[in-house]
């Protein structure tokens, strides 16, 4: 019975994605917006209901499975992702021309993936968790199939996820040759009784593994993949993909890096380290020509699995706490900013940045809403991203005290928040300062409406207030025995 | 006798491999995709895993890439046209095989000092498969039929001639 208790969300989400499948199959209901709204709202109270929640020490499924605060704090993550997505699907509807229903499904079922994903303590589980959200996020990305940018990000996301989870496999397969073992815990156990650095072809299959969770949080070398499919896929998916597919990754890469593979990792950060550098230049310089939001946000979202990866690399409690702490308020300013893009494109149906010219006048609620998102990401206090960088880099010059090549790491962090201003702030002058050519207002939805709101709200909320996040975070990075 | 099928899996299944792509005819791929899966229940065999191997031949070279042949034919798809490769394209793939290899050479080379010694026996035949599939790896068995589901409905809709 306790394995059902933990796996109750998981059960609870695919059981009510299957549902809306037969209801839709048997009993169509004519207006598909109704059933996003529902499917969203239930959601919703999933989550409520997970704070009821307790997290338990053991694992479940011989070893596989943990409901630690670390997968409480992701599950919830995920299922906020989930509802404001199955929202953003509703206001999608009108454009997806079949299989609208199949749409909420598979979102769901993909929800499920990531909210294993937050529990995994298994190489099996993990990799089939990774496959159950990345081949979801394949129909998923090529769902508008007329479209040839959709289905061109569809093959794309297709081909380089299959080679990156063909890494991921052929990694896990080396690391078990060598100890006998996927389970994170027994490694670990394995790891420390070991003497001297593990054998040379442990050390490959560990770098595999990385290879493929680089793919999914679009680290450099691995991000070429990013902007086609972020601004080729349907803009809900795409929101997915950088709210929970990214999240997903981190999840991974934290519980990888810090259970099984600590005493191997905190020999190997140096690599990370460098990872993260790249990421962030490499992102932030490609965002500066873009004229085209989704592709915009592409680059974004490439800069910020930098900034994370730079809490990854400085390995210690602070760091993972403030990748929780990022990822948390990441979350509610990137699907402000997609609720607020969707209810746009459905007006004017073009998702070039000169679209949203004079949005201040049109629509203030969209024209605020996007302003604040994109000044969150460009972290400008008093808003969450502020905050959330300025832990970051808190980790890193705390790891530099001891290690001072960290600076380094430091000052490309600031260079690329400078860089990150120019662009961001870019769409800030299209939406207040430059004039709309048509100047009609754009009608916002309820549902729309409230959404932006509560996202605007944690944004400013979580900028002022920290404690609470800050708290969660923090108990959520105390399972790894970090210092 | 073991080392001898042991290399001559491996190099065939090495050869069909690369016949698979290198081929033009996709008819003609698809079988050297058969036979090298029947080479790898070879390699199976070699380690006394009987039930997987036979598995292997049953499911993969039988049923699957029967269909997979089916499909091929059905749409009728020749031969496909020689391509250009670009320059830069030919020098980074083959750059990034051969550093691949090389650092494949390096580790398998080194002594391979397993960190730990034991781990479950491996043996033979449908119990060593089954136990386990249902007693210690029942989640993600579970959460493999999810995917299967996820994998039928994108199918149906991404190849439905009709949108509506």
């Amino acid at each position: 019975m306790m394995s059902l208790y933990a796996i109750q969300l998981e059960c609870l989400i695919s059981i009510w994605g299957i549902l809306i499948l037969l209801v839709d199959a048997f009993k169509p209901i004519p207006n598909k917006r109704t059933v996003g709204y529902l499917a969203a709202g239930f959601v919703a109270v999933a989550l409520l209901y997970s704070f009821a929640m307790q997290p338990v020490p053991d694992t479940f499924f011989h070893g596989m499975f943990r409901l630690d605060p670390f997968a409480l704090y992701f599950k919830r993550l995920f299922l906020l992702a989930l509802a404001a997505v199955l929202l953003m699907a509703a206001e999608f509807s009108p454009r997806i021309e079949s299989g609208v229903a199949e749409f909420y499904a598979l979102l769901m079922f993909c929800a499920v993936g990531m909210l294993l994903i937050a529990s995994v303590n298994d190489f099996i589980l993990l990799f089939v968790s990774l496959e159950l959200v990345t081949i979801t996020f394949y129909v998923l990305a090529s769902y508008l199939r007329r479209q040839i940018p959709s289905l061109e990000a569809g093959t794309k996301y297709l081909i380089l996820g299959a080679l990156s989870s063909g890494f991921t496999v052929y990694g896990i397969a080396y690391i078990f040759g060598t100890t006998g073992t996927t389970n994170f815990d027994k490694l670990a156990e394995i790891l420390n009784s070991q003497t001297g650095p593990p054998a040379s072809a442990f050390i490959f299959g560990m770098l595999l593994v990385l290879t493929g969770l680089g793919f999914k949080i679009a680290s450099v070398p691995f991000q070429v993949w990013a902007p086609d499919v972020y601004q080729g896929a349907p803009t809900p998916v795409t929101a997915f993909l950088a709210v929970g597919s990214k999240a997903a990754g981190f999840a991974l890469l934290l519980r990888v890096l810090y259970t099984g593979l600590l005493p191997v990792s905190l020999s190997w950060n140096a690599l990370i380290a460098v990872l993260a550098g790249a990421t962030l230049l490499y992102g932030n310089l490609g965002a500066i020509p873009q004229h085209n939001i989704k592709r915009l946000l592409g680059y974004s979202s490439i800069g910020h699995a930098g900034y994370m990866l730079m809490g990854v690399a400085a390995v210690n409690a602070l760091g993972a706490g403030a990748v929780l702490f990022y990822l948390g308020q990441y979350a509610f300013t990137n699907l402000c900013a997609f609720l607020a893009i969707i209810a746009v494109t459905a007006a004017t149906g073009s998702d070039e940045i000169p679209s949203f010219s004079g949005l201040g006048k049109r629509s203030p609620i969209l024209g605020l809403a996007l302003f604040l998102s994109m000044m969150s990401l460009a972290g400008i206090p008093p808003l969450s991203g502020f905050f959330g960088k300025f832990q970051l880099f808190a980790a890193v010059v705390q790891r530099a005290q001891t290690d001072s090549k960290y600076y380094v790491l430091a000052a490309i962090g600031a260079v690329a928040v400078v860089i990150s201003l120019y662009f961001y702030l870019g769409v800030g002058r299209a939406i207040y300062l430059q004039e709309a050519e048509d100047a009609t207002p754009i009608v916002v939805s309820k549902p729309m409406r409230f959404g932006l709101v509560v996202c605007m709200v944690a944004m400013i909320g979580i900028g002022i207030f920290q404690r609470p996040l800050v708290h969660a975070s923090i108990m959520a990075a105390k399972v790894f025995s970090l210092h | 006798m073991y080392d001898i099928l042991f290399w001559f899996f491996s190099i065939a299944m090495l050869v069909c491999g690369l016949l698979v792509i290198a081929n033009r005819n996709p008819v003609a791929s698809a079988l050297f995709l058969v036979l090298l899966f029947v080479f790898l229940a070879g390699l199976f065999v070699l380690l006394e895993a009987f039930f997987i191997a036979a598995i292997q031949v049953l499911v993969y070279a039988g049923a699957i890439m029967v269909l997979f042949l089916f499909v091929i034919m059905l749409l009728d798809i020749k031969a496909s046209e020689r391509r250009k490769f670009r320059a830069l394209g030919v020098v980074g793939g083959i750059a990034v095989a051969v550093a691949f290899v090389w650092e494949l050479v390096i580790i398998l080379t080194r002594p391979l000092k397993p960190l730990a010694t034991g781990g479950d026996e491996l043996s033979g035949g449908l119990e060593q498969v089954v136990k386990p599939l249902f007693a210690n790896y029942m989640l993600p068995f579970e959460v493999t039929a999810l995917l299967l589901l996820v994998a039928m409905i994108g199918v149906v809709l991404l190849s439905k001639r009709e949108l509506k």
